[in-house]
């Protein structure tokens, strides 16, 4: 008798369901022709893909863009079922993904970032006094990543540096934040800058090098207790004032905070962009998981109007760096932007940064 | 023969969907899935966001239907999967703690900070005067002298199960530790004989940060509460100081449950897209006095922009769990509780079980040095055995009385509160409660008038024990909530929940 009321029951609440998908589907159809593309992405591409000029720009080339965002490390952990593409923020998690879902190489990878490490200015002028960077005019300058790591290792902190006793937030052991390089990106391309370094300028292959860098790569990891699972998180903490003085964020991130404000009242006057001397750029590529996938790949890659809109966003398209140049001129005293004295260290391999990032984590 | 168990049966079908039905328009219900309703996890001091979440509502279709809970209780939840299928969307203060166990950090997705608010100590503005603070100055170091020379009481919620009280314990042992990095056990061990100074000063305890801010008030001789900066400016009265050595901010993620569709993400997706607008960024530091996380919108005016220290939270789990359990068991004043407890006839049975069961799953929770005093009553107090908590033998004593406890008599309630109170000394060193737990009206003894005069008549220090009681059973909503009301305790209901889980919720309060 209970089982019966439940066939029932299950019948009447299925039919219900069934209405309620049909009248949802003569919703949909009113006045759209375009097509809807599902894909999963790293964080710091919300903004972009949430941009009203970006939506449009896409519906102009007949595509409704669906997304949702997650570390980049982790969506080899998501089932990807349903989804038209994954857009990572770096080419290594890329390779890994499209060998697992058989995505043709190669992958279009419509623009990329520089890791770099935005600062208060009170913070960045204590640490160019320390001989651990060098300022370039008031908003920008070079982050000496040898001196850094230096001090890491030997635990230094605000205090021992002069001029730190005059800001009061400048107190204990010094370092920047990052993400959890386990799940996020930028997290573990902050491991691979400073892997490179400790390793002699030598990009991190053997088993031996993991374990010559091993031990810093954890003390830069374990100072900063409980880390953010991405990069918009941080940035975030940085924007709202909480947080640690030294953020590791992409550049992009910092070009669209910069455009945001001088939209409002002027430039913060506060802010200092640190380009590490040693840095790695952040290639956000896309693996198509099906032809709808490739196919907006390739319009991202090659549609001068995405193109202005990403640039728009602070990524720098691939190919032209005049772009990137003209676009963001209103904005050079806080960018390099030509990335001069910026050396560019090849990012290890997805197996050797996941193991990185694993004992790091420790 | 065939055709009235069918009608029966239609009728069945149509009285369960009637349930159905009526249960999903009703407030408590908010498990029951429904499209365009995100059913959310959240911290309980969100209940601010009402306004906020109302203008959501108008710009994205979207409903957003929170159900409230201690942000510790919450991750327990998410952990042992108890959150699968019930809950769209978790909402908390911080997921710090959450990332410290896999097992729950596993089940979230898409963590979205919405907006911010650091640890701070809100202090009486004439308390401020006479201790000659400079508020822009002030650290926890000097918050610390002053409770040593006996000039500053405070109240702080629970950080076993709030994560105000976990944030605000988190930034103070850091403080104290001289900890120039993340906290490690080691640091924990060194600060604990300045921590144990530092809350002897601590007068007043909550389960949550609403039941704190009117106890802080009806007291009227706590000097400061430990709390969010977005909760102490919205008490009337206080100085709002964020120690110069540093805080602990949180930063409010909205996250997808990994176990829900495509489609509800989406509904996550587009809420905290409008969350993060300049309109709502604005309305929300307005009305809640929480920073935003938005370049373009500024901190509502009040809220000073001058720079502190963060401080990292602890990575691991043993930190984190070592301090929670430093506090409950050796640094916090103990607890000293009178459970009035109805065993009356009508107890008999399934009840008296239910009761036995809950009091005894209780005791695993009672800390090192707590009191505990049962007293079982009928038409008058039965029995009165007092237990101090020291080791196992100290429990299995509570678990033997509470076994004990048989159902007869009429229901004495007002008679044995009397009771309750004659039984307890106040104490400066203990935080002072009684848990009335009764499954119906008072039948016998002292009336409601007489108990009311009594009370009036207590001295001021007894007046400040409050009464926590329990619906339970047959018990008078209007009876019990009048007792919370005129001691300052809170009514927690065993009814909606279980009995268990009401006990359990109480403990945040003793």
């Amino acid at each position: 008798m209970r089982r019966i009321a439940g066939i029932v029951l299950a019948v009447l609440l299925i039919g219900g369901v069934v209405a309620a998908v049909v009248a949802g589907r003569q919703g949909d159809d009113k006045g759209t022709a375009t097509k809807t593309v599902r894909g999963v992405i790293g964080s710091e591409k919300s903004d972009f893909f949430a941009d009203p000029d970006v939506v449009k720009a896409l519906a102009a080339k007949g595509y409704t863009v669906k997304t949702e965002a997650s570390g980049s490390w982790a969506m080899d952990g998501l089932d990807l079922k349903g989804y038209d593409f994954a857009f990572p923020s770096s080419s290594a998690p890329a390779d890994a993904l499209a060998e697992k879902y058989h995505a043709r190489q190669p992958l279009p990878r419509p623009f990329y970032s520089p890791l770099v490490v935005v600062a208060h200015r009170s913070a960045a002028q204590v640490l160019a006094a320390g001989g651990l960077a060098v300022l370039d005019g008031k908003g920008k300058g070079t982050l000496k990543m040898a001196a850094y790591l230096d001090a890491a290792r030997h635990d230094r902190t605000w205090q021992q540096l002069k001029g730190a006793a005059a800001h009061g937030e400048l107190t204990g052991t010094l370092y920047i934040t990052s993400t959890d390089p386990e799940t996020s990106n930028s997290g573990a391309l902050y491991l691979a800058a400073a892997s490179y370094v400790a390793n002699g300028g030598r990009v991190v292959a053997s088993d031996a090098d993991v374990a010559r860098t091993a031990p810093l790569l954890r003390k830069l990891v374990s100072v900063q207790g409980a880390q953010q699972p991405s990069s918009d998180s941080v940035f975030r903490d940085f924007i709202s004032g909480a947080g640690n003085p030294l953020v590791c964020l992409y550049e992009s991130q910092v070009v669209s905070l910069l455009g945001e404000q001088s939209g409002r009242h002027g430039t913060d006057s506060d802010l200092v962009v640190l380009y590490p001397d040693t840095t790695v750029n952040s290639d956000h590529t896309i693996v198509p998981l099906d032809d709808a996938g490739r196919a907006l790949g390739e319009l991202l890659s090659t549609d001068p109007t995405l193109r202005g809109l990403a640039v728009k966003h602070g990524f720098r398209p691939q190919g032209d760096s005049a772009e990137f140049v003209r676009a963001t001129a209103d904005r050079a005293a806080y960018l390099n932007q030509t990335l001069t004295g910026v050396r560019q260290a090849p990012v290890p391999t997805f197996a050797v940064l996941h193991e990185m990032a694993r004992r790091a984590r420790g | 023969m065939n055709r009235r168990p069918l009608l029966a049966l239609l009728a069945t079908a149509a009285v369960v969907l009637t349930g159905c039905t009526s249960e999903g328009h009703g407030d408590d219900d908010s498990t029951a899935p429904k499209a365009g309703t995100l059913r959310v996890l959240a911290s309980s001091e969100l209940s601010d966001m009402t306004a906020v979440l109302d203008r959501v509502r108008k710009d994205t279709g979207v409903t957003v239907r929170p159900t409230y809970m201690g942000t510790l209780d919450a991750i327990d939840l998410v952990a042992r999967g108890k959150a699968d299928g019930r809950y769209d969307a978790l909402w908390l203060s911080s997921d710090d703690y959450l990332r410290l166990r896999p097992e729950a950090a596993k089940k979230v997705v898409s963590e979205t900070s919405i907006m911010s608010s650091p640890v701070a100590i809100g202090v009486r503005t004439a308390a401020v005067r006479s201790l000659g603070w400079k508020p822009a100055d002030v650290t926890w170091s000097q918050v610390e002298q002053a409770v040593e020379a006996g000039r500053l009481t405070y109240g702080m919620t629970d950080p076993a199960r709030s994560n105000s009280g976990f944030a605000t314990l988190v930034s103070v042992a850091s403080a104290l530790s001289g900890a120039q990095s993340a906290l490690t056990d080691a640091d924990v061990t060194k600060a604990t004989p300045r921590l144990k100074k530092f809350f002897k000063g601590q007068t007043l305890t909550s389960g949550s940060s609403g039941w704190l801010a009117s106890a802080y008030q009806r007291r009227g001789n706590v000097d400061a509460l430990l709390n969010y900066e977005s909760v102490l400016q919205g008490i009337p009265g206080l100085t709002v100081i964020r120690p110069s050595d540093g805080v602990i901010t949180a930063d409010y993620p909205f996250s997808s449950l990994a176990s829900t569709s495509a489609a509800t993400r989406e509904d996550v997706r587009r809420v905290t897209e409008d969350l993060r607008t300049t309109a709502v960024q604005k309305l929300i530091t307005d009305t809640t006095h929480r920073r935003p996380v938005v370049a373009s919108v500024a901190p509502a005016a009040g809220l000073d922009t001058s720079r502190r220290r963060e401080l990292p939270f602890p990575g691991s789990r043993s930190v984190a769990d070592g301090l929670i359990s430093a506090y409950e068991n050796d640094l916090r004043r103990p607890s000293r509780t009178v459970y009035v407890l109805d065993t009356s006839g009508s107890m008999e049975g399934d009840r008296l079980s239910r009761l036995k069961a809950a009091l005894t799953g209780l005791t695993s929770d009672f800390r090192n040095r707590e009191e505990v005093t049962l007293m079982p009553f009928g038409s008058a107090v039965k029995s009165v055995s007092t237990h101090v908590v020291d080791d196992k033998a100290d429990l299995d004593a509570i678990r033997k009385d509470t076994d004990a406890l048989h159902a007869d008599g009429d229901t004495a309630v007002y008679t044995s509160l009397e009771k309750a109170y004659a039984q307890l000394k106040p104490s400066q060193e203990t935080f002072t409660s009684i848990v009335l737990m009764t499954d119906g009206e008072n039948t016998t003894g002292a009336k409601v008038g007489d108990f009311d005069d009594f009370y009036d008549k207590l001295s001021a220090d007894r007046q400040q024990i409050p009464v926590f009681p329990i619906l339970f059973g047959d018990s008078s909503r209007a009876e019990l909530q009048h007792i919370a009301d005129l001691t300052g305790g809170r009514l927690f209901d065993g009814r909606q929940g279980s009995l268990d889980g009401a006990f359990e919720e109480i403990r945040g309060y003793q």
